[in-house]
């Protein structure tokens, strides 16, 4: 018993502040308000203009036959506009490394999204008031999705939550809506997982150590208090 | 100052006794955390999804087969949604909505694939798994799917393997994509993850069962971190 109790003790210097911030920050994803932490509070779903005129309409086949070989081509709607987007390198999921081009569907013409585009897709899918304050593109790792890979878009409105929408560079597609309350969450699950370089993963060293004891202190604890129940010390206070 | 050791003596007396009896209620669920915690951290999340488990075909699309173009498949199927040109396994494959319905058509001969017979859903998994085992069912489930299928991928083929894990394929039968998969480490994530968050059905975080006992554990940390103060950092106090 003596060794239990002296791991026990050491073992709660080693974790126990962690142990807190654990305790305390999934106490917050308890009570967090799990609409408001989405980061959609201003996102709305863009109404599609899908109709296609099929006698202007270029065949796939047309495409692929000027383009490097691809994995698939898909028909998708930009602005109300038909494009063809061809996919070259596929990730397993979308937020994974791809690679991308984009063909206007009736004039065959590659086409990289503009700033103007961007900016136009992004005000599809919001709802909110302010105005659009900043464009970037984001070529490296970003704060606010962690895991996509691919260079995006950043649009950033000037609304009291500081929503900020992302659409891929390559492809168009809507990554996601972020903002203020979104990112307070974030701040807690970056506790939580210890995620301190924005890896967004829990499988990280610093994790697996103090994961690894607490395990025991945890262990140790339990042992005490059957020893404890053992020996008769819960029977009063 | 003699004030001052009293009331610090009290402090740690009090902790004491609240960190034992709250660890009463309370060390069966620390151990659960800890355990599932330790579980979740250590096994990578990329392989808890199965990512190992696909090979993620990058077969480009072989031009010469794409003998139907767009303009058939509007004539034959009408007004057309969500259209691709791809690849099934070796075959250049047109993938479309019309309606409600969802088609697989063979781009060099219009022949209509889906929905697939498990014939091709089997050969479509093998095509994609990594593993070497052998096929040991496949399932068409249309309805009423397992947790870990999304009901928005129905109609679709479950193939199983028999190698370590247990894994399986998930292949639509309308599309011919491999939609999901799974092995026994996923499914155990799962467990685990209800139990790390104390909801045994839905895995809602949010649950009052939780609230309560993250509250008290709270206090019992909160006691033990004060226990820490006394007895290891500091520990000249008078105890006996």
């Amino acid at each position: 018993m003596k060794w239990v109790r002296w791991s026990h003790k050491w073992l709660s210097i080693v974790v126990g502040l962690q142990l807190l911030i654990w305790l305390v920050s999934g106490f917050y994803f308890n009570l967090m308000d799990h609409e408001k932490v989405g980061g959609n509070q201003y996102r709305q779903t863009p109404i599609q203009q899908s109709s296609i005129n099929y006698t202007q309409l270029l065949e796939a086949k047309h495409i692929l036959a000027q383009a490097e070989p691809a994995i698939s081509i898909e028909l998708i709607h930009l602005l109300g506009r038909p494009y063809y987007l061809l996919n070259h390198h596929k990730g397993l999921y979308p937020h994974f490394k791809n690679r991308y081009s984009l063909y206007d569907a009736y004039q065959g013409e590659l086409t990289e999204l503009s700033e103007e585009m961007v900016k136009a897709l992004a005000l599809q899918t919001y709802n909110g008031s302010g105005k659009v304050a900043s464009v970037k593109l984001l070529t490296g790792p970003i704060d606010d999705f962690a895991k996509q890979k691919n260079a995006t878009w950043q649009v950033n409105f000037d609304n009291q939550v500081n929503t900020s929408v992302y659409v891929e560079a390559g492809s168009g597609r809507i990554v996601g809506h972020s903002d203020d309350d979104k990112r307070f969450a974030d701040f807690f699950f970056m506790l939580h997982f210890m995620d301190y370089g924005g890896q967004g993963s829990f499988n990280n060293p610093q994790m697996m150590f103090f994961a690894f004891f607490t395990f025991w202190l945890s262990l140790t604890g339990f042992i005490w208090t059957v020893h404890l129940a053992k020996r008769g010390h819960y029977k009063r206070l | 100052m003699k004030n001052n050791n009293k009331r610090a003596f009290h402090l740690e007396k009090r902790s004491r006794t609240f960190h034992k009896w709250c660890m009463l209620f309370l060390s069966v669920q620390f151990m659960i955390w800890s355990v599932t915690g330790v579980y979740m951290v250590f096994f990578d999340i990329d392989y808890i999804h199965g990512d190992s488990l696909v090979k993620n075909q990058q077969n480009t699309i072989p031009l010469q087969q794409v003998q139907v173009s767009v303009k058939d498949l509007h004539q034959q199927y009408g007004e057309i949604e969500s259209l691709s040109l791809g690849v099934f396994i070796d075959k250049a494959v047109y993938r479309f909505q019309s309606g409600e319905r969802f088609y697989l058509v063979d781009a060099r001969t219009g022949k209509l694939l889906s929905p697939l017979d498990e014939h091709a859903a089997i050969y479509r998994a093998k095509h994609e798994y990594t593993g070497t085992g052998n096929v040991v069912s496949a399932q068409l489930i249309e309805q009423n799917p397992p947790f870990e299928l999304s009901p928005k991928r129905l109609p679709a083929w479950r193939v199983d393997f028999d190698d370590f894990g247990a894994p399986a394929l998930y292949v639509s039968a309308l599309s011919g994509e491999v939609v999901t998969k799974r092995h026994e480490w996923w499914r155990l994530f799962d467990w685990v993850f209800r139990f790390h968050v104390m909801d045994y059905q839905d895995s809602d975080v949010g649950n009052k069962l939780l609230f309560w006992v993250a509250l008290f554990a709270i206090t019992g940390g909160v006691s033990g971190l004060i226990l820490t103060y006394f007895r290891v950092l500091k520990p000249q106090g008078v105890h006996k």
